[in-house]
């Protein structure tokens, strides 16, 4: 099993893609390879959507959320960095799992708001 | 080319209106141009909020910053994370104008920074992005402005939707729709304005952006889209925050279902 501190990784700050593609260099291969990693977060204090997207919301494009679920353990967020990262994945997943016509779906049912504002 | 700026109608300016001016001096000064701000035609409160700011200074003048109720001025050419989040927690949330948890803080912070990345990572603005904020004591809110001078979201939205006759209105409504992003890289994106969405609307404060000829705001009591009559060539985001501490609340307690 891997464990990684994050805090020593990106600092106290977890809010860039840069950040987030640090983090993903270091686990994404470890979990390919079937590994356990450790995503302890003590210390980390601020937390926003391109550092989870960059870093875990993206692991779902190669890695199925029940791989994830077993060997991604995540430790010591704080509520903030919860909510941040529940949304991402949510999203992850919806991004992923949704095809080219879902998306263009979406994409005319803001047209027809629009149009009748 | 020399660029005059005539204060004699002007009362007060607001943030928005201060980054906005920040980033035409940029622009004008970047293009060889040379800008003027006419100190003699301005009112007595309008030039003591731009030297307590520190607008002035940032300009050239030769006078240090103090800073009553107002957020200082700021630039920045290149994404400073820990800059910006010390100025969001010091200069703006920490001053004591609003009661809030230090936990309450940096999920606030969190949320503005939504704004700035957007700012670093959408708009290849060249004069970098522009900050500055104010306290307006009697309405008890809490203001910050922030400004690019780059592509503009309208813009972004067409080429990505290969769309270009799309109205700037459609264009923000797009671009505020959960799960939309113009971005390409590094995976999925577009929850960050989501998420200061639903902080606006819960502690009840206010968005507003203008980007190039699209117009979006965002309440408590819904979301607005429209077109612009004026060309404003980047996008200005100004948040307004209610500084009473019942507008706020946030859970300290994880959710324990699993993230997968």
């Amino acid at each position: 099993m891997e464990h990684i501190k994050v805090k020593k990784l990106i600092g106290e700050n977890a809010m860039t893609l840069d950040d987030g593609e640090v983090l993903f260099r270091q686990i994404h291969e470890l979990l390919i390879r079937g590994e356990t990693v450790e995503l302890d977060f003590d210390g980390v204090e601020i937390f926003a959507t391109p550092f989870f997207n960059a870093g875990i919301g993206r692991l779902l494009a190669d890695l199925q959320p029940e791989i994830l679920k077993a060997h991604l353990k995540i430790q010591h967020l704080s509520a903030l960095g919860d909510r941040v990262l529940r949304r991402v994945i949510e999203n992850a997943k919806e991004y992923y799992s949704s095809s080219s016509e879902h998306r263009k779906a979406i994409d005319s049912i803001v047209h027809e708001t629009t149009a009748t504002m | 080319m020399q660029v005059h700026f005539d204060f004699t109608q002007c009362g007060f300016l607001r943030p928005n209106a201060v980054v906005f001016l920040g980033g035409l001096v940029r622009i004008i000064n970047d293009r060889g141009g040379k800008a003027r701000l006419d100190v003699s035609t301005m009112q007595q409160g309008v030039r003591a909020n731009l030297e307590i700011n520190g607008f002035a200074y940032a300009m050239g003048a030769n006078l240090s910053p103090w800073k009553g109720n107002s957020i200082p001025y700021r630039e920045d050419s290149f994404q400073d994370e820990n800059g910006i989040v010390e100025y969001l927690k010091k200069n703006w949330l920490g001053r004591g104008w609003i009661n809030i948890s230090p936990n309450l803080m940096n999920a606030i912070a969190s949320q503005m920074w939504e704004i700035y990345t957007n700012a670093f990572d959408h708009s290849g603005s060249g004069v970098g992005v522009l900050s500055c904020g104010q306290y307006f004591p009697k309405r008890r809110e809490l203001v910050l402005a922030v400004a690019d001078f780059g592509v503009g979201i309208p813009s972004n939205v067409r080429i990505h939707k290969e769309d270009p006759i799309l109205s700037g209105k459609c264009a923000m409504q797009w671009a505020f729709t959960r799960g939309t992003s113009t971005a390409k890289k590094l995976g999925p994106r577009g929850m960050g304005l989501d998420l200061l969405k639903e902080f606006i609307r819960v502690s009840q404060g206010g968005l507003a952006i203008y980007s190039h000829d699209g117009y979006a705001r965002i309440t408590k009591d819904g979301e607005f889209y429209q077109d612009l009559p004026v060309f404003f060539e980047g996008t200005l985001v100004q948040v307004t925050l209610r500084c009473d501490d019942i507008y706020y609340s946030l859970s300290n307690e994880a959710d324990p279902a699993p993230y997968f």
